[in-house]
């Protein structure tokens, strides 16, 4: 067994799985505050992975320039969801919420799909496509390299926002316990639509740089929506920390237990850890 | 006197109209394809196709070598139009099956055409097998399909395994110049079409007496999100050559991985799937330059046979884009339906099928003599190329009776 090979699986695996981590932490984020399972998370994704390539094809704009604009519109998307689709069904059961989220998934595929047309889109020509580092046998795409430290910086900025800022202690409080934020002064709503625009601008983030190396179609969110479903009970419902190691976790499985076991096998092998991590920690690696 | 002339221009009147309802008659074509989920771009591209069959063989057009396309409608059916009426199978097997049942309940359509993956047209087909209603399959290549005995099953597309026949024709031949082919590499996606197109790789190593030697098996599951562990298995196994069986969204995905991987080979060669979509060429330029994949269309035909020209300018008013191999297997197909039911006894689905089994069809739109079927209804007459990316370009390159440019070898230098 070639040791360059080794490492290459390893380093593919650590640059995939912080992709993987991202998205999950957005998820994540929605579901610790108010226990919503956002079913739309992929279709955010989507909406990212378009608008970065449509300024990219219509403006010229590379996607590692639109990434800001793609992040703040994301933001308001989320806010958006939350003010017409959550809100709205806030304090009626939690499957509501869930159904109301999965409408909004099939409503908003289903309009690109209308508007924009079912062809896959690749982005070839911008600065990080294609372009690869190579050193001592091993290669670095520089697409998923930034892709991957872009990752790290967004996770830790949300880490360091929740636990040093005002509002990330009124977010924590919520989570915790609504009622009591509320007696406390904390406008939960408020609480709770900036959660929904954070989780979604975590996800513009991904899809922003993800469009170097994927192919954009309206179908797209879906491949990744349900890998990171998995990601965020792996690692603890809410627990932004434990998605974040768990989407590691999940791409080093992936790629290392691919390549040994069998690449037919590779989504099975997450499948299973994760029945062998919920059927001995039901809240996941990190829940509490 | 006066009223009698009334009467008998409004005899005349009624008289002409009732022909011309009879010239008007329709035929109504059932057609299964994925017209949303993630095959959707396929599905639309495929309908967009059959609409200009539609309108080629209902209207009147100077296309040479092509039959019906001259007349108006089905000649032996007083004219007759074809109507095409199209289920969405949203690429699913399930869905699928429930459309053909559909279809065949509503009882207006004469024949089923379908479905665009393999895994959607075996059991479409075994619905209407069940009800002994008469098939046509346009495109699905698993040769499979055509190995059920089934009798109201018919493929006008060459299968996998007309497809591996011509790549290890065409490895013997670049063997015999002294190119290095032996090792290969087998990557696909893990359905009816994937595992299939495998099967027929395996048993051409096999008849090759040792000439090739299979250095990875890498299956892959439809939809992947990655395929970092594919793509080092293979470089890992040092392939001479990699044969794909895959589709677009995964086909882009491998092509990325194996450039930032620093995969290198001889020939990068394609089944029918995402190689033969244009968009692959046009969008991912140098990444994929040197690819090659079977062929049943490209644009270089046109300086072969001019009277495509025309047939590819209709598509690209509709869809903007040069016909491809798919899409005209498709295309053939509305035409081998057309024949069918001009020399049908009736339209019931026993003489269409009979009409079918007995199709000997000339016409000039692929490789091949045209079609005809075999006793398990497979095409006979038809024969694929081996087409190269080159600048963003389809252009066949193999084998020399098709060919219009010089290959380049190896595909990386």
């Amino acid at each position: 067994m070639d040791l360059t090979i080794l490492l290459q699986l390893i380093i593919s695996g650590l640059l995939i799985g912080l992709v993987f981590s991202l998205i999950a932490v957005g998820l994540t984020l929605i579901w610790g505050v108010m226990d919503i399972l956002n079913f739309a998370h992929g279709d955010f994704l989507m909406l990212a992975m378009f608008t970065s390539f449509m300024m990219f094809n219509h403006f010229g704009l590379d996607p590692i320039f639109s990434l800001p604009m793609i992040v703040v519109l994301l933001f308001f998307i989320g806010l958006l969801t939350f003010r017409f689709v959550i809100k709205p069904v806030l304090g009626y059961p939690g499957l509501i919420a869930l159904l109301a989220t999965f409408g909004l998934s099939i409503l908003i595929r289903n309009l690109v799909l209308f508007f924009l047309g079912p062809n896959y889109r690749v982005i070839n020509q911008s600065i990080l496509a294609g372009k690869t580092l190579s050193f001592g046998g091993l290669y670095f795409s520089l697409s998923q390299t930034a892709a991957a430290l872009g990752c790290v910086l967004m996770t830790y900025a949300i880490y360091l926002f929740l636990s040093k800022s005002k509002f990330g202690r009124a977010l924590r409080a919520t989570a915790l316990d609504k009622d009591t934020a509320l007696l406390m002064g904390i406008n939960t709503n408020r609480v709770f639509a900036l959660t929904f625009g954070l989780g979604a601008a975590c996800v513009g983030v991904a899809g922003g740089f993800l469009v170097n190396f994927y192919a954009v179609f309206p179908e797209v969110g879906l491949n990744f929506a349900i890998l990171c479903f998995v990601i965020v009970a792996l690692g603890g419902f809410g627990n932004i920390m434990g998605a974040f190691l768990a989407g590691i976790l999940v791409g080093l499985v992936e790629n290392v237990g691919g390549f040994f076991i069998g690449p037919e096998f590779k989504y099975t092998l997450v499948f299973v850890l994760y029945l062998i991590v919920i059927s001995m920690r039901p809240k996941g690696l990190f829940g509490w | 006197m006066k009223k009698s002339i009334y009467w008998v221009i409004l005899l005349a009147l009624v008289l002409a109209f009732s022909s011309t309802a009879k010239a008007a008659e329709e035929i109504e074509v059932a057609l299964l394809y994925p017209l949303s989920g993630a095959l959707t771009e396929a599905g639309k591209r495929m309908k967009a196709v059959y609409e200009v069959a539609a309108e080629v063989i209902n209207g009147s057009y100077d296309i040479k070598g092509v039959p019906y396309a001259k007349t108006e409608g089905i000649p032996n059916k007083g004219g007759a139009k074809i109507v095409l009426k199209f289920y969405d199978t949203q690429g699913s097997p399930e869905v699928g099956k429930a459309e053909t049942e559909r279809a065949l309940q509503e009882g207006s359509a004469k024949l089923i055409i379908g479905a665009y993956q393999s895994a959607v047209s075996k059991p479409t087909s075994f619905v209407a097998e069940r009800n002994k209603f008469p098939y046509l399959c346009g495109v699905s290549s698993s040769a499979a399909l055509t190995e059920r005995g089934l009798k109201y099953f018919f493929r006008v597309a060459p299968t996998d395994f007309h497809d591996s026949r011509m790549f290890f024709t065409f490895l013997d031949d670049m063997k015999k110049q002294g190119k290095d082919v032996k090792r290969i590499a087998m990557v696909y996606e893990r359905t009816e079409f994937g595992v299939h197109a495998m099967k027929e790789v395996k048993k051409r190593i096999a008849e090759s007496g040792g000439s090739y030697e299979l250095v990875a098996d890498v299956p892959y599951e439809y939809k992947a999100t990655d395929v970092n562990a594919e793509v080092l298995k293979i470089k890992a196994a040092k392939p001479d050559v990699i044969i794909h069986a895959t589709l677009f969204s995964e086909m882009t995905l491998f092509a990325k991985t194996y450039q930032n991987l620093g995969v290198k080979t001889n020939a990068n060669i394609s089944f029918c799937g995402g190689y033969q979509n244009p968009k692959f060429a046009s969008q991912l330029g140098n990444t994929v330059e040197g690819y090659m994949g079977s062929c049943t269309f490209a644009e270089d035909f046109i300086s072969k046979k001019a009277h495509l020209k025309q047939i590819n300018e209709m598509y690209k008013a509709k869809t903007g884009m040069n016909l491809d191999g798919i899409a005209m297997e498709g295309f053939t197909t509305l035409f081998v339906a057309a024949d069918a039911f001009n020399r049908a006894k009736d339209l019931s689905p026993d003489a269409i099928r009979d009409a079918l089994a007995t199709t000997a069809l000339q016409i000039e739109t692929m490789p091949g003599k045209g079609v005809k079927f075999d006793a398990n209804g497979q095409n006979i007459w038809i024969d694929s190329t081996l087409s190269q990316i080159q600048k963003g370009d389809y252009k066949v390159v193999w084998p020399n009776e098709w060919s219009t440019t010089a290959m380049t070898w190896p595909m990386r230098p």
